[in-house]
């Protein structure tokens, strides 16, 4: 027998356990790894490009025209105004992809 | 009254739009009856995404960030992070789970899984204050959009517009009309979108997609101009900024109304694909509200219009119409504009008002002043909250504390710091008690109202603890309360420990 399912088995009638940093084996553990997945893509907009863009700006002697550009306009106003949103959008699309591919598949076993 | 001059055309358009949405209301309800609404419920996820996007849709986004983006430039991209980035961590940390549990509001969910009236009792409370925090800001486009209608002050107009508010919730709860939420989505892009590509027209950057174009705008500005609305920490530190959008996403996925629209939806899963086409909706108005408070600023330098702080923070929050006004755009669509933002206000204030209503009547009232009332007494005490709780926040919003962004800012504080670390825990730690849930929320609303209390006492303590931004310090702190008292105090009982693993976190 797959010790892995002996296991989940044994969770199931012990176990009452529900801990975000120490999941439970089996569906709880799978989907709690998709979701620190999906929140580190989240954290870097959140997190990671302001504090870069702060880091690269905090020179106040520096100008407009010594920024990194894409059509003439400052390449973290484009990623952190307007890209954003479809990074936000894109993620949620993949969790979502997971989230269904994880449930159907464990529905599947019941 | 010789110097009062009424617009006739946007009165015309706002008496048109109250009219065909109180009719359109009525025709949803005979569907929704007669069978044809449960078909056209499933029309898809993308109608359900527009039904997340219509909920959400206030003055805060229709007028307050192109007002912020107005005085403030690059800092206003935080309002647009935070206000998406809430529904990725909405998603991914409780959407399922708080549909898999089965409790329709957010006190339901609070007295079931801590089993305490009390805390029940509490979280109604901060319902409550969520709602006439959100409230003032509302009221305040409202008065705005008002006075430049019929030519009066701020006071006059706040109330007639409050008037007739109220006279529309009356009327169409006594006609039983509910809302077309995906009409009510199409009108307010429509009436956004549209007058914006006339705007950037106008101004020389051509009609197609402005929400990308106004960035060539900002660099036709003087170079010392550009650089202020261009470079990242003019208005605002990098603390400032980021936890001002971490406030707003914590504060998100905590707010009781949005969290309600999970639960409208048929099935979880359709209820997690339309957040993917909420956040596209909403994500169409974000692109364009910058593109608004640019295209002011634009025309501002041009027409050599001088503002000092002061004057461009009393006109930034009517900026949206202010603009389309300012480059002679046809006026139906300066009409519609105007209408737009009146209707994106009126119904975040009756769906508000509702809710906090319903909470008192039924989470405080029964709970705690009459637990023998029956139910038509219930819904009386409910009407008589309306109209109290829209008397108080006339009296709040008379001397408004701020933009309406920022206003509505302390509301998602309060909720990301009481509410969303319930909400967190209460799912994803079986250990956190009823003990801890009322330490965290008491914990909570006391960050949040400190540095609106004792900011002037105490000095730094609004730079730590900005109003509008203080759940990236409040949210770990409360978090952390809860840990520790509910650590310190018994466990829940097993039964509710089970139905979590069993029922909550299961495929």
């Amino acid at each position: 027998m797959d010790p892995t399912s002996q296991t989940e088995k044994a969770d199931k009638n012990d176990d009452l356990r529900v801990n975000f940093f120490r999941p439970r084996p089996g569906f709880m553990r799978k989907e709690v790894m998709i979701i620190w997945g999906t929140l580190i893509a989240w954290a870097f907009v959140t997190f990671g490009l302001p504090i870069h863009i702060a880091w690269q700006h905090s020179d106040p002697q520096l100008t407009l025209e010594e920024v990194p550009k894409i059509f003439g306009i400052p390449f973290y106003y484009l990623f952190e105004g307007q890209f954003v949103i479809v990074w936000f959008i894109l993620i949620c699309f993949v969790f979502n992809v997971l989230i269904d591919w994880l449930t159907t598949s464990y529905r599947s076993r019941r | 009254m010789e110097n009062v001059s009424v617009k006739f055309l946007p009165l015309f358009v706002l008496g048109l739009a109250l009219v065909v949405s109180l009719s359109v209301g009525m025709i949803s309800r005979r569907q929704a009856r007669s069978g044809y609404g449960v078909q056209f419920q499933s029309i898809g996820h993308a109608s359900i995404g527009a039904a997340i996007a219509s909920n959400w849709m206030s003055a805060a986004s229709f007028l307050g960030i192109a007002g912020v983006f107005f005085v403030k430039g690059y800092f206003a991209f935080a309002y647009v992070l935070g206000w998406t980035g809430g529904y990725v961590l909405l998603l991914v940390l409780m959407g399922s789970q708080l549909r898999r549990f089965g409790k329709y509001t957010a006190s339901d969910f609070v007295e079931a899984r801590y089993e305490s009236s009390l805390a029940r009792v509490f979280s109604a409370i901060i319902a409550i204050l969520i709602t006439l925090i959100y409230c003032v800001a509302q009221y305040k486009g409202i008065g705005l959009i008002f006075g430049w209608i019929f030519g009066i002050d701020y006071t006059q107009s706040l109330v007639l517009g409050v008037v007739i508010t109220i006279g529309y919730l009356v009327v169409a709860g006594a006609m039983g009309a509910t809302r077309n939420q995906q009409m009510h989505y199409l009108v307010l892009i429509v009436s956004f979108v549209v007058p914006l590509a006339f705007i950037s027209n106008k101004l020389g950057y051509g009609m197609s997609l402005p929400q990308f174009t106004y960035g060539r705008a900002l660099l036709d500005l003087p170079p010392d101009t550009a650089r202020d609305y261009l470079f990242p920490w003019t208005f605002g530190t990098a603390y400032e900024w980021i936890a001002l959008s971490f406030t707003l996403m914590v504060g998100t996925a905590g707010l009781p109304h949005v969290l309600s629209r999970f639960y409208t939806v048929p099935n979880n899963r359709d209820a997690r694909w339309g957040v993917v086409w909420g956040l596209f909706f909403i994500g169409l108005l974000y692109w364009s509200a910058p593109a608004f408070g640019a295209f002011a600023k634009v025309w501002q330098v041009r027409s050599g219009m001088e503002l000092d702080a002061q004057s461009a923070y009393q006109l930034a929050d009517l900026v949206v119409v202010k603009i389309a006004e300012w480059t002679g755009i046809p006026e139906i669509l300066l009409s519609i504009i105007a209408v737009g933002g009146i209707l994106a206000a009126m119904s975040t204030i009756t769906g508000l008002l509702i809710t906090g209503a319903g909470a008192f009547a039924y989470d405080i009232y029964y709970r705690l002043i009459n637990p023998k009332a029956t139910e038509q007494h219930l819904l009386q005490v409910a009407k008589a909250a309306t109209l109290v709780l829209a008397g108080v926040i006339l009296l709040v919003a008379l001397n408004p504390p701020g933009l309406i962004a920022q206003i509505t800012a302390i509301a998602f504080a309060l909720a990301g710091n009481t509410l969303f670390p319930v909400f967190l825990l209460g799912i994803w730690w079986d250990r956190a008690n009823k003990q801890g849930a009322l330490a965290g929320m008491l914990i909570g609303t006391l960050i949040t109202f400190s540095p609106l209390l004792f900011g002037n006492l105490i000095p730094g303590l609004r730079t730590i603890l900005p109003p509008t931004s203080s759940a990236l310090i409040g949210a770990p702190v409360v978090i952390l309360s809860i840990i520790i008292v509910s650590l310190m105090t018994p466990p829940p009982p097993e039964a509710l420990r089970r139905f979590l693993v069993e029922k909550v976190h299961s495929p």
